[in-house]
């Protein structure tokens, strides 16, 4: 562990945290500019039934009549020291409804996540092993077709297939093991082709290298060159991309959970999105940007420790923090 | 990748042209059914005799036959007909996000690359903070802000898209700015926006061009989950996702949601083939 690379540590955390800051802003600014009124629309509807002093309490509470910068300050105070702030339907903490549906998509994601993960790998090797007359291409078709369908059809196909024909599980159960099982596989399906296809494209850039032809020269059949040598340099990048799919995760959920009818932040979101609840769309975006942006964190300081090519090249980047784009050569080669 | 100027670009997009000639079966196929779909949206009443809004009670829930390509719904509507009519929709939709994408985050791109600086700086941090925030959750927070509706749902998907646009962009200028020919003509005195317009804008578009027809593909997906989840025009509308999440409780018809759903499908994977196309022959 050298310098650079605590350097290059220090400098991507203050980027993180930076960023977590300023999506918080964003998001505020976002759900602010909601037309109409949330005050008149949400409070005032009659069916709802609150007196005239309830909204009044409920308006001074959540500081609805302070200037919007004032709000904004008040809101990212909170989020600081993890205070998210009270519901306006329910008058709940925020914290407390996102803790109660957070376990079941979390479990709904790590397994999706899962699905993924063995799902690439499962076509990945296939490509290596599986020869040209035997569907060879069928699997190298696999990323661009499933990257062509939408995450709730594919929902939809399995509930119609394993649910209704099979009858392996019931909708109205959604929280059993296969019908948890099936939702992540919906989920998991597109983040697979995705890594699916940076998979494959390094395998087959691994494939071609001297060392790889070597290997085989030493005799070395398909399946021991794909274990030893080529599995692990083809894997490296794809530590990136699983963390880039963090967000799809998280926005996949939000359909499958309708899809299967799970309860979960997908369904809280879907709910809040519906009675315009403010305070928990603000706390769960900003909560997913914060996930995102922890998660890829964490992937961007573990590769160079993971790969060592990496590492010498991180300590001669003069601005590693800011896009990769910047690596192809110096930035200030015009001066006109 | 070698950088042309641009009356050598001209005749590079001659023999292109030459060239696309030979293009793939597949590739082929793929411009044959976007062709289609795009007739489909400008022209459906040539396609269908029947009306995408009435139907007829007594056909509800028809299987897939010569009369009713695929089926009726349980309103006695033929779908393939609502299918052909909510094309329009969900195309235009699709290709509203594009353009929103392709303008904003090509600008700030541009921006960003042509001018460096503090500029670069600044623009790079909002593309980081748009990069942050989950793409479907950020489509589903603008699209609750501005109001649910079809073209709203379409910018809410273009907004998200920005940012990768971008950073494509701002890549592809900071690659062209320091090519030697733009060198050339900042010495024999081209003016900053001469050569941002001349020489930096067309290079850039290049690289572009795919990762838009590849974003159009998505959008197309995106905008359909967005009304799948009830965020866009509602029935009558057919928008495809619309079909597809009526035809979710009907299971036991299952054509209610295969025959949207493989149009769609059909559609993002020809577009996808051909954004994989431009990109081999650039």
């Amino acid at each position: 562990m050298n310098n650079a690379y605590l350097t290059y540590a220090a400098k991507r955390l203050g980027q993180a945290v930076v960023v977590i800051l300023l999506a918080y802003v964003f998001t505020f600014v976002v759900v602010s500019i909601l037309p109409g009124d949330p005050i008149t629309s949400v409070l005032r509807n009659p069916q709802n039934g609150f007196s005239e002093e309830e909204i009044a309490e409920i308006i001074a509470a959540q500081g609805l009549d302070k200037p919007i910068i004032v709000q904004l300050w008040h809101s990212l105070s909170g989020f600081l020291v993890g205070d998210l702030g009270m519901s306006m339907r329910s008058n709940r903490p925020v914290s407390t409804l996102i803790a109660e549906v957070l376990p079941s998509t979390l479990i709904l994601a790590s397994v999706g996540l899962a699905v993924a993960m063995i799902l690439a790998m499962l076509v990945a090797y296939g490509t290596r092993f599986v020869p040209k007359r035997y569907g060879q291409g069928l699997l190298r078709g696999f990323p661009s077709l499933f990257l062509s369908v939408p995450n709730f059809v594919i929902g939809l196909v399995l509930i119609h297939l394993f649910g209704f024909q099979l009858g392996l599980f019931r909708v109205i159960n959604p929280d059993s093991f296969w019908a948890t099982l099936f939702a992540a596989i919906a989920l998991g399906i597109p983040i697979s082709a995705q890594i699916a296809e940076v998979l494959i494209a390094n395998l087959d850039k691994e494939a071609e290298q001297e060392y790889a032809t070597v290997a085989r020269s030493r005799g070395l059949g398909q399946a021991r060159l794909f274990a030893r040598h080529l599995l692990k340099p083809a894997s490296l990048p794809v530590v990136t991309v699983i963390a880039l799919t963090i967000g799809e995760l998280l926005g996949g959920s939000l359909i499958t959970e309708t899809v299967f009818g799970r309860t979960g932040i997908g369904s809280l979101v879907q709910r809040s999105v519906s009675t315009q609840d403010l305070p928990v769309l603000q706390a769960i975006v900003s909560l997913g940007a914060v996930v995102f942006v922890l998660v890829n964190l964490i992937a961007d300081l573990l590769y160079p420790l993971l790969d060592p090519r990496v590492k010498i090249l991180g300590g001669q980047k003069r601005r590693p923090t800011t896009a990769d784009e910047t690596s192809i050569g110096p930035s200030k080669a015009v001066t006109p | 990748m070698t950088f042309l100027s641009n009356s050598a670009l001209f005749g590079a997009q001659k023999g292109g042209w030459a060239e696309s000639f030979r293009m793939p079966l597949v590739v082929v196929l793929s411009f044959a059914i976007i062709i289609t779909i795009i007739a489909w949206s400008v022209a459906p009443q040539l396609f269908t005799t029947y009306s995408p809004v009435v139907g007829v009670p007594a056909d509800k829930l028809l299987g897939p036959s010569t009369a009713h390509w695929f089926g009726t719904d349980h309103l006695g509507r033929d779908l393939y007909a609502r299918v052909v009519y909510g094309t329009a929709s969900s195309v235009s939709s699709a290709l509203v996000a594009v353009v929103i994408g392709v303008l904003a985050g090509g600008l700030i791109g541009l921006l960003a690359g042509f001018l460096g600086g503090w500029v670069d700086v600044v623009l790079a941090r909002l593309v980081d903070v748009l990069l942050s925030i989950p793409k479907f959750l950020l489509a589903v927070i603008v699209v609750t802000a501005i109001g649910f509706e079809t073209i709203n749902a379409a910018i809410a998907t273009g907004v998200s898209a920005v940012a990768i646009f971008a950073r494509v962009t701002r890549a592809e200028v900071i690659k062209t700015r320091q090519a030697t020919f733009v060198e050339a003509s900042f010495l024999s005195g081209g003016s900053h926006w001469y050569i941002l317009w001349r020489h930096v804008l067309p290079n850039a578009s290049r690289s572009v061009l795919p990762l838009a027809v590849l974003q159009f593909g998505e959008s197309i997906l995106v905008i359909a989950s967005l009304a799948f989840l009830g965020y866009g025009d509602p029935p009558p509308a057919s928008d495809w996702g619309l079909l597809i999440s009526i035809g979710k409780d009907y299971l036991k018809w299952p054509w209610l949601v295969y025959a949207p759903a493989f149009i769609t499908i059909l559609t993002v994977l020809s577009v996808n083939r051909i954004s994989r196309w431009l990109r081999k022959t650039d």
